[in-house]
């Protein structure tokens, strides 16, 4: 190898064209390290042991990835993998001046602009997918899906929830034939039809629920904070309204693709579970007060249907949940705020027109439902 | 032109070494934190792409530097791809998932074991596209072998891990490594993975049992974890062969506990900073608001403040950036330097005259990584 520095390569250049230089050269198809010449013609000749290896044309090189203080070149008519290595700055300098596209692969700062517009534009896509789209596609899709894959989708909900909350179901003779003839009042008055399924779940919670393919659950804690029969009366026609617009089907394929889309609006930055979090519950928690507003829309007419007035329903709720505005911020709220729905029943009352839904006794029975001996 | 035989002869007496200027990494992973926020995080594309050219441009080994030729476009079409094929699968986990619910409340877990599979898969197969990606000498690496192989070779040692409470770590180690190696080539040198499980575990076996105490005393988990880290970055450098091309590192158990302590310090500062700037925005707001000190302070009028909460996200999102631009800084870059310091490469020679081979991978096993939360470098 040392012949080689003796060669009359640096001498041949500077005659030909005034500049020429040692470089390494990888021909692109074996990684054997040549020490070669470059020679500045009319294309850039790079020649080993006066043995010319290559010839690049000035407009087809480009500038590969090297470390500083090294020039890394390839050429767009060698092998992919060539790369001539120039590490003495004159020689550098002199092919940059010749090269006039050298710099035409590195993605600049026009790029990075690109990058942030297409990035924006994904975006307002996925938001306004999110806010107009995913709510249009639930509304449509609900209707399409069979009621058995519903009565499925609630077996599995009911499986999980008994698991939760123990799952002890009340049901002793009396309280359960008052607990059904009040459903079927309900029922009858808003055309639903008679495959829905209502229990009454002991636990402590004061809360009712309706899951997806018609079942409806009370907790007995619900019962034991509520007054007359016209409040339960409310609720269970605020779940079966649930039922009859298959909010939980609806709730589903929106939750599900809001979430898809959410996540992948916001990627990998680590960190922003929290981000994800907080912007999904703003916006399904709009969705859902649509619906439940919907469902209490649904409510009263039902119990205007019966000759009965909404506004106990109203009263049972604020009884459990108190005044929430102070509480929490509304637009995070899952449901409309507790006052605001007894303001909208207590302008929907009306003098009761039709018979008491259950006798004194009945009442007293659904109570009772819990207790074990079924005596009263 | 005297000065140019100043061209090295003779590969420097260090035969790994890297020459990347630190302050430029920060500056490149600082603005890209940056533009991974406004560009709502698609910018990771690139910016993994940039982490990556920076760090093997700057590695010599015996005088040349490597070259990373991925490119982030590459990346999002793969990502774009592994889109369409990840939603179909997981609307069927979905329909799965249900009938075994339907079948036994929370029954379906068993099914997360198939999302392991596929991580699995992801992993190799975003090992084969970074290894295609990297060129020395004008020679590419690549690798054969199958994904999904690997994937069950891989799960199925997973199943052992669970069994022996992690015991059996080496053996898995060494026996996916020996996998991996033996699929991946330069030009047409086979690789070759000669690590002993033995000697990992003789190596390692005081930090199984050290791991559950650390795992509630918690000074003590950064001490644990980076002489784990060190001690198998040891082990798994000095089993890779390249035909008669053999690595080793001489790495020292407590080489890499200084890291984890620096990233744990600058959480901590941040953190405080963080907490800092909250303080200084609920008073500046609540001076704004015109109302009574103590009144805005209870806690129900606090929690309602719309420009507070809209601070406190900004800030939010600031530190979350800030630790991403730490972590990059000692766990990726740091780190590199450390593992290549302890570096050294024997029989060089025999890799001086490869023949080129090997196709390109495409980056749809990046696309699932990603897609998948399973992503490495």
């Amino acid at each position: 190898m040392s012949l080689f520095s003796t060669d009359s390569g640096p001498q041949n250049a500077s005659a030909s064209s005034g500049a020429g230089g040692f470089a390494v050269y990888f021909d692109g198809t074996s990684s054997r390290r040549r020490l070669v010449t470059l020679e500045f013609n009319d294309r850039l000749e790079i020649t080993e042991y006066e043995h010319t290896l290559a010839a690049w044309s000035y407009a087809d090189i480009r500038r590969a990835d090297s470390p500083s203080g090294t020039l890394r070149v390839t050429c767009l008519a060698a092998p992919a993998l060539a790369r001539l290595e120039i590490r003495d700055a004159a020689v550098a300098a002199e092919l940059i001046s010749r090269c006039t596209q050298l710099d035409e692969n590195i993605p600049g700062r026009r790029g990075v602009a690109r990058i942030v517009g297409w990035s924006l534009a994904a975006t307002v896509s996925i938001v306004a997918v999110v806010l107009f789209g995913v709510p249009l596609a639930a509304d449509r899709l609900t209707p399409l899906v069979p009621q058995s894959f519903e009565r499925r989708l609630g077996d599995v909900a009911e499986g999980q929830v008994k698991t939760l909350f123990g799952g002890k179901v009340c049901d002793n003779a009396p309280g359960q034939a008052a607990f059904t003839k009040l459903v079927n009042a309900i029922r009858e008055s808003a055309g639903l039809d008679p495959s829905i399924q209502s229990v009454v779940l002991s636990s402590p919670i004061p809360n009712a629920f309706a899951l997806p393919g018609g079942k409806v659950y009370v907790f007995s804690g619900l019962l034991a904070k509520a007054d007359n029969a016209d409040e339960v009366a409310g609720i269970l026609a605020h779940e079966l309204g649930h039922l009859k617009h298959r909010d939980g089907t609806r709730n589903l394929i929106y939750n599900g693709g809001t979430s898809f889309l959410i996540g992948l609006l916001f990627g990998d930055i680590t960190g922003s579970g929290a981000l994800i979090f907080a912007s999904r519950s703003l916006i399904t928690a709009s969705y859902s007060r649509e619906a439940e507003q919907n469902a209490d829309t649904f409510a009263i007419d039902a119990m205007h249907g019966l000759g009965r007035s909404p506004k106990p329903m109203g009263e049972l709720m604020f009884r459990v949940t108190g005044k929430e505005g102070d509480r929490n911020l509304s637009i995070l709220a899952s449901h409309p705020l507790t006052e605001d729905r007894l303001a909208r029943m207590s302008r929907e009352d009306r003098p009761p027109s039709g018979p008491p839904l259950l006798t004194a006794g009945e009442w007293a029975s659904l109570k009772a439902i819990c207790s074990s001996d079924s005596k009263i | 032109m005297n000065q140019i035989s100043l061209v090295p002869r003779h590969p420097p007496p260090l035969p790994v070494s890297f020459s990347g200027d630190r302050g430029e990494f920060f500056r490149l992973v600082a603005r890209g934190a940056g533009l991974e926020l406004i560009t709502v995080g698609f910018y990771r594309f690139w910016l993994a792409t940039d982490i990556r050219r920076h760090l093997w441009s700057n590695t010599h080994i015996d005088g040349d530097a490597a070259e990373y030729t991925g490119r982030a476009r590459e990346l999002l079409i793969g990502f774009l791809i592994a889109l369409a094929i990840i939603v179909p699968v997981y609307l069927a986990y979905f329909l799965a998932g249900l009938e075994a619910e339907r079948y036994k409340a929370f029954a379906s877990f068993p099914l997360l074991a198939f999302f392991y599979l596929f991580g699995q898969f992801a992993i190799y197969r975003a090992r084969r596209y970074r290894l295609t990606r990297t060129v020395w000498r004008g020679v590419r690496f690549w690798m054969s072998g199958s994904g999904w192989a690997y994937a069950a070779q891989a799960a199925l040692w997973g199943l052992l891990m669970i069994l022996t409470l992690g015991l059996i770590l080496p053996w898995r180690a060494a026996a996916l490594e020996r996998y991996k190696m033996r699929h991946s080539y330069y030009g047409d040198l086979q690789g070759g993975f000669e690590g002993r499980a033995w000697e990992f575990f003789k190596r390692g076996w005081w930090l199984w049992l050290l791991a559950p105490i650390a795992f509630y005393v918690f000074p003590l988990a950064p001490f644990v974890y980076g002489a784990f880290k060190a001690v198998e970055w040891r082990w798994w450098l000095s089993g890779i062969r390249f035909g008669g091309v053999r690595l080793e590192s001489t790495m020292r158990r407590g080489a890499l506990i200084g890291l984890y302590w620096k990233v744990i310090g600058w959480i901590v500062v941040l953190a405080v900073v963080f907490v800092a700037y909250l303080a200084l925005c609920a008073v500046l707001v609540a001076s704004m608001s015109g109302a009574a000190f103590n009144q805005f302070f209870a806690p129900q009028v606090f929690s309602r403040s719309v420009p507070l909460l809209i601070l406190a996200g900004l800030g939010y999102l600031g530190f979350a950036l800030a630790i991403n631009v730490v972590m990059r800084v000692y766990l990726l870059r740091d780190l590199w330097v450390r593992v290549l310091a302890s570096m050294t490469v024997h029989h060089i020679e025999a890799a001086a005259n490869v023949s080129a081979r090997g196709e390109l991978a495409n980056a749809l096993g990046e696309g699932f990584a990603d897609g998948l939360d399973v992503a490495g470098f």
